[in-house]
């Protein structure tokens, strides 16, 4: 019998943070890597989830739907804020990127952004019978059709194309915010950004260029953090970042069909 | 062409587009996107916990520990 008794029962050290077993279940988690066929799956997940509240607030003649709506596209704001950070001209990170919750927080985003679009897609769909399969496919078609591009090598996303794409998409942020506050106060929208005339319509497409070519980013961050051996996790934040910016690119496709609809 | 022509042409080209994109997912890029100098360094912006390669090479420089043996 060993005159450590105590190292037979309690292992190495009494310490919880360092003994044996402990040891043995992060060394396993260490050898789990993200991989391609992970981040398709867990962007199945998510784009299901999506569909599936969607569908959900859709259906339902519920008046408390409305609510449910608004406290879902609320939390999926602080799902993606809390995984993507916040990040703010002069000051920097206010809220830095944690991905490694993004296991926890994707899932809430996709059910919470399903309840907003899918209202947002009945009322469309009510105003103009059929422009939801419309903006779906179009959406699609430009992912598939970028994605093909992105993994051929036809297009090559550098620093500058980063520098660029972030510039134009914090610009289209900041006008939207200015929007929102401008029409608290009026209870009108900027003219341009609703106008469905030539430079409403031109205002439209460029958006919708930004929104498309937000998502090379998102396919060099997936493309690159498998071929680093990146944690886990990572799946499932590169399948959040590619859905929130699908949501993003079916929304401003969807506005620019009912400007082009209205005409 | 009608309205609901247009919905059913697209309607298929969406079902296409949707099969590809996540076919075209499985795959690894081409070298020619892989293969660049200029490419954008992802691990400078998303704080990625300690990745397995990393930890690998961190404990190969064991040896160099200090051995308080005497």
């Amino acid at each position: 019998m060993s005159k450590h008794s105590a190292l037979d029962t309690f292992g190495r050290s009494g310490n919880p943070l360092i003994r044996s077993d402990i040891f043995a279940r992060q060394s396993s988690s260490l050898h789990e890597r993200m991989t391609l066929q992970g981040a398709v799956d867990k962007t199945g997940i998510l784009l299901f989830l999506t569909v599936l509240t969607a569908a959900l607030s859709w259906s339902s003649e519920s008046p408390l739907m409305g609510a449910v709506s608004a406290l879902g596209a609320m939390a999926a704001v602080i799902s993606g804020i809390a995984t993507f950070g916040f990040w703010f001209f002069f000051i920097g990170w206010i809220v830095k990127p944690r991905p490694h919750l993004a296991p926890k927080t994707a899932p809430i985003y996709a059910v919470g952004m399903g309840f907003g679009i899918g209202i947002m897609s009945e009322q469309a769909e009510m105003m103009f019978p059929g422009i939801v399969i419309q903006a779906v496919s179009l959406t699609f078609f430009v992912a598939a059709s970028l994605l093909f591009a992105y993994k051929s090598g036809i297009i090559k996303p550098s620093q500058n194309f980063l520098l660029i794409i972030f510039s134009a998409t914090v610009g289209i942020f900041l006008t939207y915010l200015a929007n929102l506050i401008y029409s608290a106060f009026t209870g009108a929208s900027f003219s341009f950004l609703t106008d469905n005339g030539a430079f409403g319509i031109g205002i439209s497409l460029f958006v919708v260029a930004i929104a498309a070519l937000n998502l090379v980013l998102d396919f060099d961050i997936i493309e690159q953090a498998h071929e680093q051996g990146a944690p886990k996790y990572i799946e499932w934040f590169g399948a959040m970042a590619l859905v929130a910016t699908l949501i993003w690119l079916y929304i401003e496709i969807l506005r620019l069909l009912m400007k082009l609809r209205s005409r | 062409m009608s309205m609901s022509l247009l919905t059913g042409f697209l309607g298929i080209v969406g079902i296409v587009s949707f099969v590809a994109f996540f076919f075209l997912m499985r795959f690894k890029a081409s070298s020619k996107q892989t293969d660049r100098s200029n490419r954008i360094k992802w691990s400078s912006y998303i704080p990625y916990r300690q990745s397995n390669t990393e930890r690998e090479r961190t404990s190969e420089g064991s040896d160099q520990d200090a051995d308080f043996k005497g």
